[in-house]
């Protein structure tokens, strides 16, 4: 499902808010001035600096900040509800600051559904009604747009439910129809602003397990803006870290719980569970290595698993033979071994340092 | 400064008086429409014998609140009747639904207009507070001198008195939007009339009808004022009253004002929670 073929690129992308923007950007395009000095010299905020990253086909980008930290102006740069300061943010090979009106609003209409914290159900119309909003500011005949819209709310699982207000429904339902609406146009990409905060912890997780299947299903992408690393870690193929509107880290769950950039990104991957999210290939050892340590053992009589293999399941695999190694075998054949030793050190998610000294 | 004073009091009176004499025939269009239309909502109320308009409006009253206000309607109709004031008690609602008529047609686009330019709001808003601070039967002095004696005058008075909420509501339900809703607009790639006839102007829908129910309300206190200037209806049954100190009949026709506004009131109330 995933390919290479970028559908976002955000390239050095700048927001700043203020009476002064305009010279506060002149000065960083210039001199290159920080944040501090911005605010001291012209009273502006940056609400976001330097942001580069690109979305690509079939992926699920979430990018993960607290409150402040520039991810939802961020993501308002993506469909250019706010427009950059700075840099260039490319949507499909097109550059959306070169667009006139009709050409963003089309590729708004066509390209990129959003769905809202907020929601934003129309609560004069009926969920179907709801639901085929995109269709209808595109002029779509009201036949044609509410067989999309049922198509839709069916995904959802809401079917039952198209003649309802908004009003009758609980959170966790009015955000089904909000995603119901983006897909009801039928958009590559879709933008997620902390979609699910609002809803309680277990219709959360429900919603999240869905929104995933749902998205690599359809293959979609998306970009999914949460302030809970646990939802991201759920959700994302990879993840962005903001801090201050700054992107801090990017990569997949496994490269940042393993390698924090900064103490600000270890404190918080500190309390995630590696058990499902560490694999093999991060924690095991050079073959030559364990031949070192452990002379005289052979490596076929150890079990053997897949680099791919979580920490979950290499435990269950050393309990369960009485061996205290795993050979980590691909189709090239052994490529690494797994101690007790690595698996402890994995499940608080650090790197082997004396394999690295 | 006196000399100054007076000689504005000079300018104004010439220009009233130079207006009679050159624009009448302006004047005496706009007397001729406005008469029109009243004579005509009026006709519609007497059409029927007065009986049958009490059992419409109880029905009415039914369907939009409650069995008992319609009873009551009905009834408190019947009376205005048995007192002996249902040519005047038409005709003061003929004077309130052609005077709202107007204002409305006029307040609700200017309102939404202003909605959307907040310039237009800026320079609306003195006006509007000027309108609303002086005593409203000020407007009948130049309204008299223009169109002379009788409903137009009155007309003319209440319009202007009645816009003002209207105009004030509609602005404020259109600016009122919620942010996320602008921004769905936006996101879903809505273009501006879209993003007005598909969001703005539902969202202000309960505050456009709030307006007009305080418009016809304004309507109301206007048209019964301008009996003065001989409007005809109950206004004008109380002003006749008064300067013969006839008590009792001064107080049956407050008792029909009474009737008519509640009356209006709840029912156009009614009809704006049902939007």
């Amino acid at each position: 499902m995933e390919s290479t073929e970028v559908l976002i690129d955000c390239q050095s992308v700048w927001k700043v808010f203020g009476d002064r923007s305009r010279e506060a950007i002149r000065s960083i395009a210039e001199r290159g001035l920080t944040k501090r000095e911005i605010l001291q010299q012209y009273n502006c905020v940056v609400g976001v600096s330097d942001a580069t990253l690109q979305v690509r086909r079939g992926e699920i980008f979430c990018i993960m900040g607290l409150s402040g930290s520039g991810k939802s102006t961020l993501i308002r740069l993506l469909n250019r509800l706010i427009e950059p300061s700075l840099g260039t943010v490319t949507v499909k090979g097109r550059d959306l600051s070169r667009l006139d009106a009709a050409a963003l609003r089309e590729t708004r209409a066509r390209h990129i559904g959003m769905v809202f914290q907020s929601v934003a159900l129309l609560p004069q119309r009926t969920v179907l009604e709801n639901a085929a909003f995109g269709l209808e500011v595109q002029g779509v005949p009201r036949d044609d747009r509410n067989r999309a819209a049922e198509a839709a709310l069916a995904k959802v699982g809401l079917s039952d439910w198209k003649t309802r207000y908004p009003r009758e429904l609980s959170g966790g339902m009015q955000q089904r129809v909000g995603l119901a609406r983006a897909l009801t146009a039928d958009p590559e990409i879709i933008l997620m602003d902390e979609p699910f905060s609002a809803l309680d912890p277990l219709i959360r997780r429900q919603l999240q397990d869905e929104f995933r299947q749902l998205t690599k299903d359809l293959g979609k992408s998306a970009v999914f803006i949460t302030h809970d690393l646990d939802e991201a870690i759920r959700i994302g193929d990879r993840i962005a870290i903001m801090k201050d509107g700054v992107i801090i880290q990017e990569g997949t769950a496994e490269q940042i719980v393993m390698n924090p950039a900064d103490q600000y990104v270890a404190d918080f991957v500190a309390g995630i569970s590696r058990l499902h999210l560490v694999k093999a290939h991060s924690v095991m050892m050079p073959v030559d290595q364990w031949r070192f340590q452990a002379p005289g053992l052979s490596l076929d009589g150890l079990p053997r698993c897949s680099p791919e293999a979580d920490i979950d399941e290499l435990i269950g695999t050393i309990t369960g033979s009485g061996s205290d190694a795993i050979a980590i075998a691909d189709a090239t054949g052994i490529v690494g071994v797994v101690t007790t030793r690595n698996l402890l050190l994995g499940v608080r998610g650090e790197p082997d340092a004396r394999a690295a000294a | 400064m006196e000399s100054f004073v007076s000689t504005f009091d000079t300018v104004v009176d010439d220009a009233l008086f130079w207006l009679t004499d050159h624009a009448a025939f302006v004047f005496d269009g706009i007397r001729a429409v406005l008469e029109g239309l009243y004579d005509a909502v009026l006709w519609l109320l007497m059409l029927p014998p007065f009986w049958a308009v009490a059992i419409v409006a109880g029905l009415i009253g039914w369907r939009a609140l409650s069995l008992g206000f319609g009873i009551g309607g009905a009834v408190a109709l019947l009376a205005c009747a048995a007192m002996g004031l249902w040519a005047e008690t038409m005709q003061t609602l003929a004077l309130v639904v052609a005077a709202s008529v107007i204002a409305l047609a006029i307040s609700v686009p200017l309102g939404v207009l202003a909605g959307l330019m907040p310039r237009l709001d800026r320079a609306l808003t003195p006006a509007l507070d000027l309108i609303q601070t002086l005593p409203p039967y000020i407007y009948l002095l130049p309204a008299i001198a223009l169109m002379g004696f009788g409903p137009a005058t009155a007309l003319v008075a209440t319009v202007i008195v009645a816009m003002p909420p209207a105009i004030r509501l509609t602005s404020l339900g259109i600016r009122q939007t919620p942010h996320e809703f602008i921004e769905l607009g936006h996101a879903t790639g809505a273009s501006s009339s879209q993003m007005f006839w598909k969001i703005r102007l539902p969202f202000a829908v309960p505050s456009i009808m709030a307006g007009i129910n305080q418009s016809l309300m304004m309507a109301f206190g206007m048209v019964v004022i301008a009996g003065i200037v001989g409007s005809g209806g109950l206004g004008e049954t109380i002003y006749g009253a008064i300067r013969t100190l006839d008590i009792a009949t001064s107080i049956n026709a407050s008792i029909a004002i009474v009737v008519l506004t509640m009356l209006l009131d709840r029912l156009t109330q009614a009809a704006a929670r049902r939007s």
